[in-house]
This record gives C-alpha cells, sequence and structure tokens, in this order.
C-alpha cells in the first residue's frame, strides 16, 4: 500500500519533472532525492513544529445593543429614518431590531464587502429590499468566493510532490528502503520514455 | 579564482550542468522552509491564520476565501491523519464560514481525540469553539457556563478575551429579554465581570470596549463614552470592533448633548472636539473611515 502510494507520488513528480526540464533526465533522480531526504529528516521535527503552532479564535462585536442605540441608528439616518417611518412612530422594537441586525452592518459599520453587493439597492434607498434578500445575497455571493491565488507552474508542481511525500508518513520507513524505491521508479520512468 | 569577466563565457557543459542541478536541489530544499507548503495541518493553520488577518481589516470576501481553504486543507487532514488539532482547525474554519453543526460536530470529535500535554491551548479553544456553535444553534445555558468557567480559569489571554465577550454578549442579551429589577440584576453582573476584567488588566482595549457595551445598556453615557475613549486609545482587535467603538462614542455624544446642561456640554464638547482633532475625524459625528455623504 504505502510502496504504491509512493509509487504514485514518485511518478507524478518524475511527469512533472520531465514537463519542467524535458532535456534534463539527469536532475530527476538528484531532485527527488533531496526532497525525500529532507522529508525524512524532518518529518518529526516537522509535525512537532506545527502542532505548537498555536492558532486562536478572534472575538466579535457585541451584538446586543440597548433600544436606545437602535433608535439613534434609524433616527440619524435621513432615507432610513423615512423607510421606516411606521415602525419608528409605533415603536415596533421587534421589527426594528430585526432591520438593525442586517443595516448596520451596512449603513453604520461600512462593511466594505456587504457595501458593494448591496450597491445599487443602496444607491436607490430601497432598503427594504435588502433587508428581504439579505441572507439569500450574502449566502449566495459566500458560496461564489473560490479559493484562488496559488502561484502557477515549478513551484506549485514541486509543492505538490512535496505534500504528497509528506503525507505519506514516511516516517514511518527508512531513507534507504524510500530511496530504493525511488531509484527504481525513476530509472523504469526514464527507460519507459526512452522507448 | 577566476577573475576573468569572460568566465562564464569558458564554463563547460558539465560546469553549467551542475551549477543548474545546485541551483535546482537548494531551491527544491528551501521549499521545506516556507511556512505555506509543508502538511496540510500547516497548511490550514497558515490559511486559518490569513483568513484572521483579512478578517480583522475588515475584507470579507478574502477572508471568506481563506477560511475555505483552511477548511479543505482540516478536511483533508481528519481524512487522513485525523486528530484532536486537526478536528480543531476544522471546526474554527467552520466556525468563522458560520457553519454551525459541521462546527459543533467538529470541536466535539477534537475532544473525543483528547489532547496532550502542552496543548491545553487547543483544548480551550475547543471548549470555546464547542460553546460557539452551541449557542448559535440556540442552546443557552451551557455555552455561557462554558465562558463563564474559561473566564475565570483560563490564563490565555485569546481565550480569556473571546469567552469575555461571549459572556457579556449572552447576558447582555439576557437583559434585554427581561424588565424592572430582573434586568438591572443581569445589568448589575454583566458590568462587574467586566470591571474585573479591566481591573486585572487595565491596558487591554477590548475590556474597555465591553465595559462601555454595558454602561450604554445602563445608560451611563458619561461612563460609556469614557469606556469607549479608552478602548480606542488602548487598540481593539479588529477594524470591525472599532468602528462599532467609533459608532458608540458618537452614539454617547449626541445623548450627553441631550443630557447635560448647557455649562456642562459646553465643557464636554471642548474635551471631545480635542479628542476628535487628535483622531483626525472629519467632524464630530464624522469618523475618519466614514464615507463623505
Amino acid at each position: 500500500m504505502m510502496e504504491s502510494s509512493l509509487e504514485k507520488a514518485v511518478e507524478s513528480g518524475v511527469s512533472f519533472l520531465s514537463k519542467v526540464f524535458p532535456l534534463k533526465a539527469y536532475l530527476y533522480f538528484p531532485l527527488l532525492n533531496a526532497t525525500l531526504f529532507w522529508a525524512l529528516k524532518r518529518a518529526k521535527e516537522w509535525k512537532k513544529e506545527i502542532f505548537s503552532w498555536k492558532v486562536w479564535l478572534d472575538p466579535d462585536r457585541i451584538e446586543a445593543k440597548p433600544d436606545e442605540f437602535v433608535l439613534d441608528f434609524f433616527k440619524s439616518h435621513t432615507a432610513l429614518r423615512k423607510a421606516y417611518e411606521p415602525e419608528l412612530q409605533e415603536r415596533d422594537m421587534e421589527t426594528l431590531r430585526e432591520v438593525f441586525a442586517r443595516l448596520y452592518p451596512i449603513l453604520g459599520l461600512e462593511d466594505p464587502f456587504l457595501s458593494a453587493l448591496f450597491h445599487e439597492k443602496l444607491e436607490s434607498n430601497d432598503f427594504r429590499t435588502i433587508v428581504r434578500d439579505f441572507e439569500k445575497t450574502v449566502g449566495q455571493a459566500k458560496n461564489d468566493i473560490e479559493a484562488c491565488g496559488d502561484p502557477p507552474g515549478l513551484i506549485r508542481g514541486l509543492k505538490t510532490f512535496a505534500d504528497e511525500m509528506l503525507s505519506l508518513n514516511l516516517d514511518l520507513i527508512s531513507q534507504d528502503e524510500v530511496q530504493t524505491v525511488l531509484a527504481e521508479i525513476v530509472k523504469k520512468q526514464l527507460t519507459d520514455k526512452d522507448e | 579564482m577566476n577573475k576573468n569577466p569572460l568566465f562564464k563565457k569558458e564554463m563547460t557543459g558539465v560546469q553549467r550542468a551542475h551549477r543548474t542541478l545546485f541551483l535546482a536541489v537548494l531551491f527544491f530544499c528551501s521549499l521545506f522552509f516556507l511556512p505555506a507548503c509543508s502538511s496540510h495541518l500547516k497548511k490550514a493553520k497558515f490559511h486559518y491564520a490569513q483568513g484572521q488577518e483579512y478578517s480583522r481589516r475588515y475584507l470579507a470576501e478574502d477572508a471568506t476565501a481563506s477560511f475555505k481553504r483552511a477548511l479543505r486543507e482540516a478536511e483533508f487532514v481528519v481524512l487522513r491523519h485525523p486528530s484532536s488539532q486537526g478536528y480543531m482547525l476544522k471546526g474554527m474554519a467552520e466556525l468563522n464560514l458560520k457553519i454551525w453543526e459541521e462546527a459543533e460536530e467538529s470541536f466535539r470529535k477534537a475532544h473525543s481525540y483528547g489532547f496532550e500535554k502542552g496543548e491545553e491551548w487547543a483544548q480551550q479553544i475547543s471548549l470555546l469553539g464547542l460553546a460557539s456553535s452551541l449557542e448559535e444553534l440556540g442552546v443557552e445555558d451551557a455555552p455561557l457556563r462554558i465562558y463563564a468557567h474559561l473566564l475565570d480559569r483560563s490564563k490565555l489571554k485569546p481565550v480569556t478575551i473571546m469567552a469575555a465577550q461571549k459572556y457579556t454578549d449572552a447576558e447582555l442579551r439576557k437583559a434585554l429579554q427581561h424588565e424592572g429589577k430582573e434586568r438591572e440584576k443581569l445589568l448589575a453582573s454583566a458590568l462587574k465581570t467586566t470591571q474585573k476584567l479591566s481591573d486585572k488588566d487595565l491596558s487591554c482595549g477590548f475590556y474597555h470596549y465591553l465595559q462601555s457595551q454595558v454602561y450604554s445598556h445602563l445608560a451611563d453615557y458619561k461612563k460609556s463614552f469614557e469606556g469607549a475613549v479608552m478602548a480606542r486609545e488602548l487598540g481593539l482587535p479588529t477594524e470591525e470592533i472599532l468602528r462599532d467603538n467609533d459608532l458608540q462614542i458618537i452614539f454617547c455624544y449626541r445623548k450627553l448633548k441631550e443630557e447635560l446642561s448647557s455649562d456642562e456640554w459646553g465643557d464636554f464638547q471642548t474635551r471631545y472636539l480635542v479628542w476628535v482633532k487628535k483622531w483626525e475625524w472629519r467632524g464630530p459625528e464624522t469618523p475618519d473611515w466614514k464615507k463623505e455623504k
């Protein structure tokens, strides 16, 4: 199992290197071997280092605001005050709080993402539509955000190979064993290519 | 050493090949020292930390993309080599992406794998994450007890800060559901908690922010204003919190304008305008980050 995964990783490493250095086949073994050497040497301390790297959760702002703060938010914004005149007159705090929860980040805190997302509706002071479609629009936009920006070409290819090697738990097998497998696979790959 | 400028031209093919090989090996080996290219757990931590940085700067789009990348890496970790830290990171990414049910399950699994000695920080973060996701799923009492426990016991500042925010917000929400004496009691308790925190660490801006928020519920706008000014001066953890704090300052300014006698107001306004100038605001109600209307 371990051998076939290793074989696969080396094969893709060779295939990648043959694209980057098509006429320099002699580089494949030293390059892949150097990777393995470092992977083997560092695998254990690597894990220790990764596990001790601390990550935290950040606090949020306080969302529970007093009625007076909510009312002040509506009253200090002319177009908003006009749009919610009936609710303000009736002091309908339940509705006003629901609206506040969605509009305070946009009109109060000026969240750049939300302000851009509802730009058109904000231009036309169409606050009720923003509130109605808030969850749907924000949910859709967040789903559409794609992770991108991985460095292209060589670095990406080498990173992939290095990651695959590290994920094979190389510290469980000896350097000699891996080196032998690697040498055989690279040799086989190059022979197949020549034929 | 050959100092002939034409030396490069004189290199043989073999020498050139050796140099290329040396540089390639050096480059290849150096990849192992780059933070972003190690194991999937390290990658997950890297993307998570990056997401947090974006989030602190109020860049929601970039933050979401980074948290998604962190989640993908953490999913890979728990699939191949399940561990408490793998599940903890998965939960943290899910919490930031507001996928509450999955986050709750991840933090629960993180605890089931157990934490080793030296991983107390990860254990406390997982407990905090579990409480947060349970709270978002509508559970009320258990999360509050966890926050109180961490506030009381944790010696880790990032844990205490987060627990303090969650605890105060939950207490204030509870207070809003009540009237009269019950409300006063809950607000008094919230105030006591925040006072205790800022007494313990006077230089922490975030604790002053919390205190200012509680005073606002108590309609003590003078003290709320002072707390918010202290918070701004000492620094706050994220741009969003800083802006919320600025809007609290402006709210207090407006309320004090209604409340104070003309003499008191005159004194207050003079002092207030000094702060406005110091913070480089465009006016008493226009912080520097506010768009021109």
